[in-house]
């Protein structure tokens, strides 16, 4: 939190200071829009900062501290739009775009930043150790809306896999976390606490990442965020058919919904997956919803409660 | 006493004109190891996309003060109190073109560039260093010119307004 404070405009970041002190607020995520009031909201809850307005010469301050003063580092970044910070914090960016060739080049004139804060919570998905791995590893999908924990939860579970102390034995574990945003690398080494048998492949595009730790990690389970692309899902098939276990999320309210997905298609016509975790952004973060076999058919004995 | 008004005088006046001499010299070496700072730039920004603080900090190592204190400067103030880049920029270039002798046209090169780094992307960031370049190779010959013309005469100049002076007054 306070690192994000500090590359904030000095004005803003007083403000928002004083409203977590006053109103006991942790909040999930902070949005700033050129000319508006800053927003803050803990995925339920919403709280407008009227004090200050974010100015043009602010919002350049901030993307100049963002990039360290070399806006030259965020050229990918303001290609795809969004920028991760060091304690794997996000800041998503819109605004005026510059298009070459049909295809998106960077964002210009950024208007409205969305700063997503990492949570980490540790030890939440303890629960659920038991779907996922009973005599082998499942391959496991997790299902969720923006701000459901998805990610919060696929690093839960890389810890426990890693050498967590459940499970009678530990996992070669690989992430393949193409937006830093699971193990919030700096230079490649993991800030977020882990255990030993953790590689990370930092920045890599997912499709390529995997195929590359299957060739020089060999991992038992390897866990990706967000998929997406049919890229994704071709080396997710290929990943599988190596014979090492595949423990990813997907933007999605339910498994219906997943299915219908034209990108994700071969991935449910060859019944890769053997758990689905559904979560849901309803009451708070990492509310595990449904959890299904490989058959649709829900298995989840009791929900749990306590976070 | 008289005698030693006179040696007093020739002493001084020639002393002036050997420090002017050197700063004439100074400045075109100046000038070439701010040409090489900024190919180091270049470099790092291009090829290993290292922020301006790391790469101001590598420069810093690599030249001969006092332009390297001038980077190190540079890399400090932004590392512990990051305000603009430009206006550390624009703060140390004046302190530093006050302590060395370089012309107001060095100076105003050095703003002008200091305006544009860190704002673009690696092609326009390269664009920019390569006009930086070009103006102090320009600025380069300039001052070279200077030296090879006026140089050994400031020298000689200052020893000889000494002993007129001395000789009009004694």
């Amino acid at each position: 939190m306070e690192n994000i404070l500090n590359l904030l405009p000095e004005t803003i970041s007083s403000e928002i200071r004083q409203a977590m002190k006053n109103k006991r607020f942790q909040p999930q995520e902070i949005r700033l829009r050129m000319n508006q009031p800053v927003e803050l909201n803990d995925g339920t809850n919403i709280i407008w900062l009227f004090k200050t307005r974010l100015t043009q010469s602010e919002a350049l301050l901030f993307l100049n501290r963002i990039s360290e003063y070399s806006m030259y580092r965020l050229e990918e970044e303001l290609r795809q739009g969004y920028i991760t910070i060091s304690g794997g914090h996000r800041i998503g960016i819109s605004g005026e775009v510059i298009v070459e060739n049909g295809s998106v080049k960077a964002i210009k004139h950024v208007s409205s930043f969305n700063i997503r804060l990492a949570t980490d919570m540790v030890g939440f998905t303890k629960p659920y150790l038991s779907y996922i791995y009973d005599s082998s590893l499942k391959n496991s999908l997790i299902i969720g809306p923006p701000q459901s924990g998805k990610t919060t939860f696929l690093r839960d579970i890389a810890r426990y896999l890693s050498g967590g102390g459940v499970f009678k034995r530990t996992f070669k574990t690989a992430i393949v976390d193409e937006r830093s945003e699971i193990c919030a690398s700096v230079n490649g080494v993991p800030q977020h606490h882990f255990h030993s048998r953790v590689d990370v492949m930092d920045k890599c595009p997912k499709s390529e990442g995997m195929m590359m730790l299957v060739r020089s990690m060999s991992p038992e389970v390897i866990i990706v965020d967000e998929i997406g692309s049919e890229k994704d899902v071709q080396a997710l098939m290929e990943t599988i058919h190596a014979g090492v276990c595949i423990i990813c999320t997907v933007h999605g309210r339910d498994l219906e919904e997943v299915k219908q997905r034209p990108a994700l298609l071969p991935l449910f016509r060859a019944n890769v997956f053997d758990r689905f975790f559904v979560l849901s952004n309803q009451k708070k973060a990492g509310d595990v919803t449904d959890i299904l076999d490989q058959h649709g058919r829900t298995i989840l004995k009791q929900r749990v409660n306590s976070l | 006493m008289k005698w030693f008004g006179a040696l007093l005088i020739v002493f001084t006046l020639t002393w002036l004109g050997y420090e002017w001499s050197k700063k004439l010299e100074q400045r075109p070496q100046l000038i070439r190891v701010l040409k090489s700072s900024l190919q180091i730039l270049e470099a790092e920004i291009v090829y290993s996309q290292a922020s301006i603080m790391e790469a101001c900090h590598n420069i810093s190592q690599q030249i001969p003060s006092p332009v390297s204190g001038f980077f190190r400067q540079v890399a400090q103030q932004l590392k512990h109190e990051p305000i603009s880049l430009y206006d550390i920029w624009d703060k140390e270039t004046d302190r530093f073109c006050h302590s060395v002798f370089l012309s107001s046209e060095e100076k105003e090169i050095m703003k002008q560039f200091g305006r544009t780094l860190g704002q673009h992307d690696i092609v326009q960031q390269q664009k920019y260093i390569q006009l930086a370049l070009t103006h102090l190779d320009r600025k380069l010959k300039e001052a070279e010119d200077m030296n090879y013309r006026y140089g050994k005469m400031v020298k000689s100049l200052g020893l000889l307004a000494g002993l007129f002076l001395a000789i009009l007054l004694l």
